[in-house]
């Protein structure tokens, strides 16, 4: 397991996760806090979001491994103006665009106060379940 | 090899057009760059039009104005860089007989009406990984690329602020800016903040209006006698397109690739260019694409404006209609940073607004959340 998953479908008022295509196993994994990201066999290409074909080499259907869920922060914004339905009550927050370890970038909320956060800051994922079918990866300062 | 000439440009009424729908802003911008050129409807044979309310836009424009036959039809789009980006298209085009007068034409009600950029909204499976996560599009997606350049460079919230600050220097000269009234750094930095670290003056106006350019072959321009304002160099890329995590060094825009290319196919070096307009939805976007197209170094772009080049009396005169930051932005900007290039080479102006002996201009689209590039490079033929 890569990091806790919280129940927060209750209370979610955001959009969620439409898992589909390429995009099922990944959804499927965050429900058991699992990160995965895919990895080609071929050409050693580490990519994210999922995708039907390998970006380095063209293969098709790269496969998934579970991502350690730690990473850096590459850059951030504090949202002071709601970019979503139900995201209101939450302002300011914070929008991270994470490298992890692995390679691949990945944009996420952090939870974290705006102040507390910098680029280059150590991250850790952790997980919002926000429907039946998709849980959030929200990270978390290490 | 034979250019496209930039024979007419218009805006439609900007700012404010509640009796106005997207179509009838660009059909107005139409006809009044035709009467520029001195052109009639009639004469059209080809439309290109992006950013409209509409997936088939160059048929809808075609048919509200009736348009004859038209042989040169594009609606392809790559955000506020489109219209640069139909320049090479009609460039190639006309170099192989297959128009002669063609229309690149925008139009918008980003401000009053009820669409606002649906195009950003496309159900996508990328979109999964970003809309859940609350981002504020698109500054958000711009304010997270400032702040690593802000990271790996060194550059201030302050110089950031300078663009806004000499840019509506700018618009204080244009009557027909929204904003005209002077700013200070500390305006900007005392502004509302609307993602960190922009405040409300380091993002674009939300305007309706609209804007055509008029391109006719070198012939078609003999005929006219217009001045020569010749489309020398084109260049179109893309980077990414809905998540900002897959641009691959945000400090480094696709305006690097078609910088140097637009400038090499136009045969000129920076030394030879009067005039910069580019595309400014935020102060961050135009101080990367300054150091993108080469204008100063990499990294340098924050004391670049700091030191006064870009505002009036400095050595690269940027965005001087007042940009989208403080002129107008219904949302594809780009349309406007050609207008003001061809008013520019033409001596349209008077005073300060003119830029002296202007003879080459470089317009600069970027759309998407820097995502597309296009860089033209416009010329005066002696
Ligand atoms: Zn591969």
């Amino acid at each position: 397991m890569t990091g806790d998953v919280e129940d927060r479908r209750e209370e979610w008022e955001g959009p969620v996760p439409v898992p589909n295509g390429a995009n099922a196993d990944f959804w499927a994994a965050t429900l058991e806090g699992e990160l995965l990201y895919q990895r080609c066999a071929e050409c050693g290409t580490s990519q994210l979001y999922p995708r039907a074909v390998c970006t380095g080499c063209g293969a098709v259907d790269p496969a998934f491994e579970v991502s350690e869920g730690t990473g850096t922060v590459y850059t951030y914004t504090v949202c002071h103006i709601p970019g979503e339905p139900g995201f209101k009550d939450r302002t300011p927050y914070v929008v991270a665009n994470v490298e992890l370890t692995e390679g691949p970038r990945l944009l996420a909320l952090v939870d974290c106060e705006p102040d507390e956060i910098e680029v280059g800051a150590p991250v850790g994922v952790t997980f919002w379940q926000v429907t039946d079918e998709a849980a959030l990866p929200v990270f978390e300062l290490r | 090899m034979s250019e496209p000439i930039v024979a007419g440009v218009a805006e439609s009424d900007l700012i404010e057009t509640p009796d106005r729908s997207w179509l009838d802003n660009a059909a107005i911008a139409t006809v009044r760059a035709l009467e520029d050129a001195d052109l009639t409807l009639e004469e059209v044979d080809g439309v290109a039009v992006a950013g409209g309310d509409d997936y088939m836009p160059a048929l809808l424009l075609s048919e509200y104005l009736d348009l004859d036959e038209p042989s040169f039809l594009e609606g392809t789009e790559i955000g506020g860089s489109s219209f640069e980006h139909f320049c090479g298209h009609v460039a190639d085009a006309m170099a192989r007989d297959r128009a002669d007068v063609v229309v690149i034409a925008y139009g918008s009600t980003s401000r009053t009406g009820s669409g606002r950029d649906r195009s950003l909204e496309v159900d996508h499976p990328v979109e999964s990984f970003v809309r859940p996560t609350g981002l504020f599009r698109p500054p958000g997606a711009y304010a997270m690329a400032a702040r690593r350049h802000m990271h790996e460079y060194g550059t201030t919230e302050e110089q950031l602020a300078e663009v806004a600050v000499s840019t509506r220097e700018w618009a204080a000269l244009n009557p027909k800016a929204e904003h005209r009234d002077p700013i200070t750094v500390d305006d900007v930095l005392d502004s509302r903040p609307i993602a960190e670290p922009f405040n409300m003056y380091d993002c674009c106006l939300v305007s309706d209006g609209g804007g055509a350019v008029v391109l006719v072959s070198e012939e078609k321009a003999r005929e006219l006698g217009v001045p020569e304002i010749s489309v020398a160099g084109v260049a179109s890329t893309t980077t990414h397109r809905g998540d900002v995590s897959e641009m691959p060094d945000m400090t480094t825009t696709g305006a690097a690739v078609t910088g140097p290319k637009a400038f090499k196919q136009a045969g000129i070096t920076h030394d030879d260019v009067d005039v910069a307009q580019l595309y400014d939805s935020f102060t961050y976007t135009a101080l990367v694409t300054l150091e993108d197209l080469g204008f100063c170094e990499k990294g340098e772009g924050g004391q670049f404006v700091e030191d006064g080049a870009t505002a009036p009396g400095g050595e690269l005169p940027m965005n001087t209609q007042g940009g989208g930051l403080s002129y107008c932005h219904p949302g594809h900007f780009g349309v406007f940073v050609l207008i003001e290039a061809a008013r520019q080479l033409r001596g349209d102006y008077t005073g300060q607004r003119q830029v002296d002996g202007a003879e080459v201009a470089v317009a600069h689209g970027t759309g998407g959340l820097l995502s597309s590039s296009s860089t033209v490079v416009l010329r005066r033929e002696a």
